[in-house]
């Protein structure tokens, strides 16, 4: 069941890393966890394991097992958590239930939120703001998700492990949002922002064709020969990195 | 100087890209040519060692067409052959007399030929190649090298690549360049399972530094293969004629059973050809493989006589000395302007790379700078040379190169 795995691994660490932002840009968002202080342990048996932590009308989201979390919620499989993220599942309280009415009101909107900005094919005429939120948070999944997908399937791993070891930045133009990516043994790590000295570098010409060409409806060759999209540096870095990016969709 | 625009070539993509998938796909595809803006799409007219672009800007053409110009475009003693056998025949319903010739030709110049097949394109022979040493050998597995390329048939390509799939690998086992060993030890433990070995004379990646034969590679290899039974195939698609007349394995002294040539074969007409030892003729013989247009005399005409005319002019050597030339020019010159410019492989496909940027992009910007002042240069593929560079060509190229180094200064 890799598909399950990967798809739970994206959607924890990946489309949850979003909350990081939609609470700093989006006031409603922040608004709903005004004065609150709650952090969520998510397990998943077999699968991954993050946390979310709201303080101060902030959001931190990290892989992995924090200590003493104000709720924890345990999911029996990957299937169960993907299937919570569809609307058609609900999580297993481990502990917490004083604040299971955050989770069944404030964080419902704020996940409803962070769905419509990921959604744009619903928007008939998405605001400029509305596609500058939509195109840093695609980034951000495409960015998390690389790593998941190289972990459980055959031909992305195949792909990292052409990848030589460095870091490939990722931004759009004119600098920001921004990604980069570390590669090592063909193992592929996400951060927010920008690193000194890259490999490579990938950068889109704005807002509109990052999101085109990270939702796959462009020709990356095409892209890069129109000066849409400019990479430079050890770019046979990007040639097996685009293999593994245009797997995204299948999971997203 | 001057720098040059590109509007015709980008209007032309932009129209190419509705009706072509990908607008220019494969090795033209401009992706690699960074920054894409310095670069030409379409090529209007090309004669000895230059060629126009559709926006009317001259250059000094260092990939001369990736490798099939080797004595210069538009070689009116090649047309002229050419023509001479396009008026009698080109395509017919029969092979024309010239094939035969031109096997003879291929057999007396090749020191290992004893045969000489032909077809259209590089990977039409190495395909062939893998069937041969199958049929051979009677056994399946065949080692390529990382980083090797061989054409873009599904066993030349990474099952992770779009259209490819792990079964397309199954009998294709990765080895490394210049580890002996490790070939060793596959070889031993699979013992009468590997057909063949199929390698490029020395190591011509893209992206990194080019490799030549560690000392008694080749010798390493050769005796293993004649123990093993193992067929030994070189793919001197893009070395051939260019390192050597008797086949780029004679540059570094060692036999292998069969050779692929294609592109300096015939100075730009279509062609390539596979040849072997006597050895192989059965197993050749016996495969099946054929194409509409493998047959076609034009290309063989052409074909024999660049072979003829390379010989004459001393191409091989004439290429040796040009690149030796640019590439002494250029190591000098990056040093006068504080940079230091590295040469690999062979001198008449030099892979030069700026070194004090490992990351590529001060290189980059560098054959950017030089090709959009009129020195066509790659930073991420070999450089060709041909016997129509001459020396009025390397100095103009080495004034475009100084005026390079100051514009990645600025
Ligand atoms: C070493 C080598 N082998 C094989 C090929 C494939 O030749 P073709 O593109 O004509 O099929 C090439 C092409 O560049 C090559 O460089």
């Amino acid at each position: 069941m890799s598909y399950q795995l990967i798809k739970a691994g994206i959607n924890l660490y990946a489309i949850f890393k979003n909350l990081e932002d939609l609470i700093a840009l989006d006031e409603e968002s922040r608004n709903l966890i005004k004065g609150k202080k709650i952090s969520i342990q998510f397990l998943v048996k077999n699968g991954p394991k993050a946390w979310l932590q709201f303080e101060n009308e902030t959001c931190k989201v990290g892989q992995g097992i924090m200590h003493n979390p104000s709720v924890k919620l345990w999911f029996k499989s990957p299937e169960h958590l993907n299937k919570m993220f569809d609307g058609e599942a609900n999580p297993i309280p481990l502990k917490g239930f004083t604040k299971l009415g955050f989770l069944q009101k404030e964080f419902v909107k704020i996940t409803e939120k962070l769905e419509y900005y990921l959604k744009p094919e619903k928007l008939e005429n998405p605001s400029k703001e509305y596609i500058e939120i939509n195109t840093r948070f695609t980034l951000t999944v495409a960015a998390f998700a690389l790593p998941e997908i190289v972990k459980y399937n055959r031909e992305a791993k195949l792909s990292a492990s052409h990848i030589p070891d460095g870091k490939i930045q990722l931004w759009v133009l004119p600098n920001d949002p921004a990604v980069f990516l570390t590669v090592k043994n063909g193992e592929i790590s996400a951060q927010k922002g920008t690193t000194e000295k890259p490999d490579a570098i990938m950068e889109m010409k704005d807002y509109q064709t990052a999101n085109n060409f990270l939702n796959g409806k462009s020709n990356p060759f095409l892209a890069i020969a129109i000066g849409d999209v400019i990479i430079r540096g050890q770019t046979n870095m990007l040639d097996s990195l685009s293999l593994i990016l245009d797997k995204v969709q299948n999971y997203v | 100087m001057k720098t040059y625009t590109y509007k015709k070539s980008q209007e032309l993509f932009k129209k190419a890209a509705e009706v072509i998938p990908c607008g220019i796909y494969g090795h033209f595809s401009p992706a690699p040519l960074i920054p894409v803006t310095d670069y030409p799409f379409y090529i209007d007219k090309a004669k000895g060692s230059r060629f126009w672009d559709v926006d009317g800007n001259e250059f000094i053409d260092y990939m001369c067409a990736y490798g099939p110009m080797v004595l210069g475009y538009n070689n009116p003693l090649i047309d002229a052959a050419a023509e001479e056998q396009r008026k009698k025949v080109n395509c017919g319903t029969a092979p024309a007399r010239v094939m035969v010739d031109l096997a003879q030709e291929m057999v007396n110049t090749v020191d290992i030929a004893d045969w000489a097949f032909f077809a259209k394109n590089g990977a039409d022979m190495t395909t062939f190649s893998l069937m041969v040493a199958r049929a051979h050998t009677g056994r399946n597995k065949i080692i390529r090298l990382k980083g090797g390329y061989h054409g873009t048939a599904p066993w030349m390509q990474s099952p992770d690549h779009h259209g490819i799939t792990f079964n397309d690998n199954k009998d294709i086992v990765m080895g490394e360049w210049n580890n002996y060993e490790a070939l060793e030890k596959y070889i031993h433990e699979h013992k009468g399972e590997v057909a063949g070995i199929i390698s490029t004379p020395y190591h011509h990646p893209t992206f990194a530094d080019n490799e030549l034969p560690a000392k008694g590679y080749w010798k390493k290899v050769e005796a293993l293969c004649k123990n093993e039974g193992v067929v030994l195939i070189i793919d001197a698609v893009r070395t051939g004629f260019r390192l050597d007349y008797g086949g780029s394995n004679e540059y570094f002294d060692f036999k292998p059973d069969l050779i692929a040539f294609c592109k300096a074969i015939a100075n730009g007409y279509p062609i390539s050809s596979l040849v072997g030892t006597n050895e192989m003729m059965n197993a050749a013989s016996n495969v099946f493989h054929t194409g509409s247009y493998w047959y076609s005399a034009e290309p063989m005409a052409a074909a024999l006589a660049t072979i003829r005319e390379l010989k004459r002019v001393n191409a091989v050597e004439k290429m040796f000395e040009t690149g030796t030339k640019l590439g002494n020019g250029l190591i000098e010159l990056a040093k006068d302007h504080g940079y230091n410019m590295k040469m690999s492989g062979h001198p008449a496909m030099p892979y030069f790379r700026i070194t004090d940027d490992p990351s590529l992009m001060l290189h980059q910007k560098w054959c950017g700078e030089c090709t959009k002042r009129g020195a066509y240069f790659t930073s991420h593929h070999n450089w060709f040379m041909s016997a129509a560079h001459t020396d009025e060509d390397i100095a103009e190229t080495l004034k475009i190169a100084d005026e390079g180094f100051k514009a990645i200064k600025e």
